[in-house]
């Protein structure tokens, strides 16, 4: 993986940027949610995000692209706290979550799907569903949240089946279905749709839309078909060798002649 | 431990007690595992009748010490070649404090020290790694230099220096002056060692039967069953979803740095509680319980038997050990090391969750499915 | 002064016994991740050979050191193909019941470590069941230097002197030569690397044979200097070992910068406190650094490389 020499000159600033660390601290304003504010990760040597200020507003539903390498993933795992920050801060809801522990941001309402679906196999559906229920819920209220996962997920009927013999849409959906189950403020998925057919990529299309739209959780997808993007999403943020290349709405940033630049060039 | 099953009121107590041993996370959840395990066990309650209960004894206290690899390596994930260091710290600490306090009530407290003591190494050492980010191999490998640090350390307390009141360390001569195994205070107390009790049993007539024997059985199955009862239930599937996936684990709102340490020094009382039974059985110990060699040999164990089967741990414990003691020499080592690489290559998963298998697979299936809780899925996986 | 001159062939004797014992397990671990711990009983193969070619062929020494890191590259290859690859079980199984029975080793660094220690169980026991509990030494060659009421062995000064030289060779293998174009290239990608048309299973058993080949060299080299037995290989794992890990990813620099550390931290304390705090020393300060360096030093060295390149 090469890092290009070549950055944009000027990099504009998006309309996601909508309040500066400052006013994040003294909590003037409150829609937003999610914060990043000079993030940067070295990998060794390798930088994998650069500076990055990258907003999400509460409700929002916004995509991150970008050419493989661009620093999506690190980007991600960097707000649920998977990845140290080398330098800069995450203002989460107000506070500071920088120095947090990844379980106590979840337990603050961030949740993440990771890219590779990686359901316990040995387990079955049921018992995955209810792994993260259970450490919070008991009994009969357990039941029942376990019961509306798997049916939220479109698996009832497929409770005990091992889960490592769904298909890969299924997987994708009950790890949704996990993430979505701890009834976060801020979910993140990473390639929800790599490697599913129509079908599969439609109803996950619709459970992130429902989600969001009914549950108001917050979402950031990480996605290379424009399409699927352009289904569910209004605003998009494009990074590029670690930075925030372009933001603003999907339609704008596919007509760009220098992000067509950058994905073309990454294909050849 | 609460279960999400639903509720039956036609379900007996015996059932609902029953379902806490049982789940996805150990083998043997039917009817026929059972009435085998009691079947089992009154085997190993009548043993002395017929063999070496002196010699056995020593293999039901190892056992000890596999399952507490296994419930570390097989069912967290965390490889620790370090688990003799608790071992030995456990046997050291009985040693020092019987020796100083030889009255049964003094010995009783020095059990409970080496257990403390494994459990207290454990924390220590499981806080520095776990708590400072280190992960995967190199916990592994820390706990490897634990181990030869003891070793080297130990060897070299033969001078009168290293003297704990009255108990001297005695570098590589060990410590041989450990007082014959009391439990209780005062006259309430009953010795385990040269103790041997005469039974009159039908058929056999009068037999002299050791109770250190029994204490070691009565303390196996109890650890077996406590274990299974751990890993079937909340806490245990947050165990063995910190082994499948620590990230994705961290996720689902865990804390995946203190179920690490909990479980360590678990495994590392455990372990402790191991290493007391073994000094008290040879009324001695040494600095040889922290070689690479017997560091290693858990590893064996838990790898043979299936490090993700608290079974496989206890079998395969004494088997191999039974085997080493009987066969001896350089053969049984020979044989070891085949064995441990032909397990690794051709069978993974170990040798017990794979005889689990054929006999699932070889069985109308419904005999399995009359838990409260679902079928369980084979043992295999992908790692 | 004296002391000066002690602790100053104290670090020597350290480094070249560090660097000589990691250098094979080193170049193993950074390309292939697999762990061995019978790498000691590749020493003890390179020891066992260059002896019995000395002894009972009566080759002179050089050649029987040659003769030794050649038997145990050559030993590698096998256990490679049998062991770590799994190709031999693999091309049986397939002929047979046609399917593979074996998962390669590499980057299984937990199984890999079982594996080989029980290779290394076979290896220490069979050698004492084929050459008994010890086998005739050859004789240290170079006498002594004598300083003040002191002397010290000129062999074991030559020896550090050949630990540089090694890291020298080794350097050069990985940075000049196609091997170790490549060999890098599949460290840093290996699906890429096998996309370019690299042949990253012919890299693979290179590279376990050139690791061997350096163990079998370290076992020639000390061979002399020790006494004949089939546990001979312990003494060297844990030094090994140790500085492979607080070393990092970097092999050659890494080798280089541990042994030093870990040589000096050795020789300090067993000039002052004996022997047995020497050692304890060095491992004590293993796990410290592995505990506050998890990627070695030379990982830790990157990391504020990278950050001086922000600063400017």
């Amino acid at each position: 993986m090469s890092e290009s020499e070549t950055e944009p000159e000027s990099r504009p600033l998006g309309p996601n940027v909508r309040q500066t660390a400052a006013e994040m601290a003294t909590g003037d304003r409150t829609d937003t949610l999610l914060q990043t504010d000079g993030l940067v990760k070295r990998f060794g040597g390798f930088t994998a995000t650069d500076d990055v200020d990258f907003g999400v507003a509460e409700g929002e539903l916004r995509c991150l692209i970008g050419p493989n390498g661009a620093g999506k993933s690190t980007l991600l795992k960097l707000v649920t706290g998977t990845y140290e920050a080398s330098e800069g801060h995450i203002y989460y809801d107000g506070h500071d979550i920088t120095d947090l522990e990844p379980h106590e941001r979840v337990q603050r309402g961030i949740s993440m799907k990771f890219q590779v679906p990686s359901v316990y196999g040995d387990l079955s559906v049921r018992e995955n569903a209810r792994l993260p229920i259970q450490r919070f819920a008991d009994g009969a209220e357990r039941r029942e949240r376990v019961d509306r996962a798997i049916e939220a997920a479109g698996l009832t009927g497929y409770e005990h089946v091992d889960a490592s013999a769904l298909s890969h849409g299924q997987q994708q959906q009950l790890e949704i279905g996990m993430a979505a189950s701890l009834e976060p403020d801020l979910l993140l998925l990473d390639e929800p749709v790599a490697g599913l057919d129509v079908a599969e990529r439609e109803a996950i299309a619709e459970r992130v839309t429902r989600l969001n739209e009914e549950e108001g959780i917050a979402f950031v997808v990480i996605e290379h078909d424009t399409d699927f993007v352009a289904s569910i999403a209004d605003e998009v943020t494009v990074l590029h060798n670690g930075e925030i290349f372009l933001e603003g709405p999907i339609d704008e940033v596919k007509a760009d002649p220098a992000v067509q630049r950058i994905y073309l060039g990454e294909e050849e | 431990m609460a279960t999400d099953a639903p509720p039956d009121g036609g379900q007996s107590l015996a059932a609902r007690v029953r379902a806490r041993f049982e789940g996805p996370n150990t083998i043997g959840n039917s009817n026929g595992f059972w009435v085998g395990f009691l079947v089992a066990v009154a085997a190993l309650v009548a043993f002395p009748l017929v063999g070496n209960a002196e010699q056995f004894s020593l293999f039901l206290v190892l056992s000890l010490l596999g399952l507490s690899l296994s419930v570390v390596w097989g069912y967290t994930g965390v490889l620790s070649f370090g688990q003799v260091v608790f071992f030995g710290l456990g046997g050291y600490t009985f040693a020092v404090v019987s020796i100083n306090v030889s009255t049964p009530g003094g010995i009783t407290a020095a059990v409970l020290a080496g257990v403390v003591g494994g459990g207290i190494g454990a924390a220590v050492l499981g806080y520095f790694m776990f708590y400072g980010g280190v992960r995967d191999v190199y916990v592994t490998i820390i706990t490897l230099v634990a181990t030869m640090v003891l070793h080297t350390f130990m060897a070299q307390t033969a001078g009168s220096e290293w003297t704990i009141g009255e108990a001297a360390l005695g570098g590589f001569n060990g410590m041989p002056d450990i007082p014959l195994l009391k439990l209780g205070v005062g006259a309430a107390s009953f010795q385990f060692m040269y103790n041997a009790i005469p039974v009159w049993v039908p058929g056999f007539g009068t037999v002299e039967l050791d109770p250190f024997y029994y204490l070691a059985l009565v303390l196996l199955v109890g650890t077996y069953l406590g274990l299974r009862a751990l890993v079937n239930s909340d806490y245990g599937r947050a165990m063995v979803a910190v082994r499948e996936d620590e990230d994705r684990t961290r996720m689902f709102g865990y804390n995946v740095k203190r179920i690490k340490l909990v479980v360590f020094i678990l495994g590392g009382a455990l372990a402790g509680l191991s290493g007391v039974l073994y000094a008290a059985r040879n009324v001695f110990i040494d600095p040889t319980v922290f070689t690479l060699l017997f560091a290693t040999l858990p590893v064996i164990w838990v790898s043979v038997g299936g490090r993700k089967s608290l079974l496989g741990a206890i079998i395969a414990t004494i088997a191999i050990e039974y085997i080493r003691v009987t066969l001896g020499g350089e053969l049984a080592l020979v044989m070891l090391g085949a064995l441990l690489l032909g397990t690794i290559l051709f069978l993974p998963n170990g040798i017990v969750p794979w005889v689990h298998k054929q006999i699932r697979q070889n069985r109308p299936a419904p005999a399995d499915a009359e838990g409260p809780e679902t079928p369980d899925p084979t043992e295999a996986s992908e790692s | 002064m004296v002391n000066g001159i002690n602790l100053a062939l104290q670090f020597l004797d350290s480094f070249a016994f560090i660097v000589l014992a990691a250098a094979g397990l080193a170049i193993i671990f950074g390309i292939m991740g697999v762990i061995n711990l019978a790498h000691g009983e590749f020493i003890l193969v390179g020891a066992y050979a260059t002896t019995l070619s000395a002894t009972k062929l009566g080759l002179p020494l050089a050649a029987a050191m040659l003769v030794g890191t050649l038997v145990t590259a050559a030993f590698g290859v096998v256990v490679e193909r049998f062991v770590i690859s799994g190709a031999v079980p693999n091309w049986i199984g397939q002929r047979t019941v046609g399917r593979d029975f074996v998962e390669p080793l590499y980057d299984r660094l937990a199984d890999s470590m079982v594996a080989t220690f029980g290779l290394s169980l076979i290896m220490v026991q069979g050698a004492r069941v084929v050459f008994g509990n010890s086998i005739d030494t050859v004789g240290t060659p170079f006498g002594n230097i004598a300083y003040g009421a002191f002397s010290y062995s000129t062999y074991r000064i030559v020896l550090s002197g050949v630990s540089i030289a090694l890291l020298v060779g080794v350097y050069y293998i990985f940075t000049r030569t196609e091997y170790g174009m490549t060999a890098r290239a599949t460290i840093q990608d290996e699906e890429t690397a096998r996309a370019l048309g690299v042949d990253t299973e012919r890299i693979y058993m290179a590279t376990f044979a050139i690791g061997s080949g350096l163990a079998g060299l370290t076992g020639a080299l000390f061979a002399p200097t020790l006494s004949m037995q089939p546990t001979l290989g312990d003494q060297f794992l844990v030094e090994a070992f140790v500085a492979v890990v607080v070393g990092g990813p970097s092999v050659v620099l890494g080798t280089a910068l541990s042994g030093g550390v870990l040589g000096a931290i050795q020789a300090v304390f067993t000039n002052l406190y004996g022997t047995f705090f020497g050692r304890i020393a060095l491992l004590a300060a293993a796990m410290v650094a592995l505990r506050f360096l998890p990627d070695g030093i030379t990982g830790f060295i990157e990391t504020v490389q990278s950050r001086r390149q922000e600063g400017e």
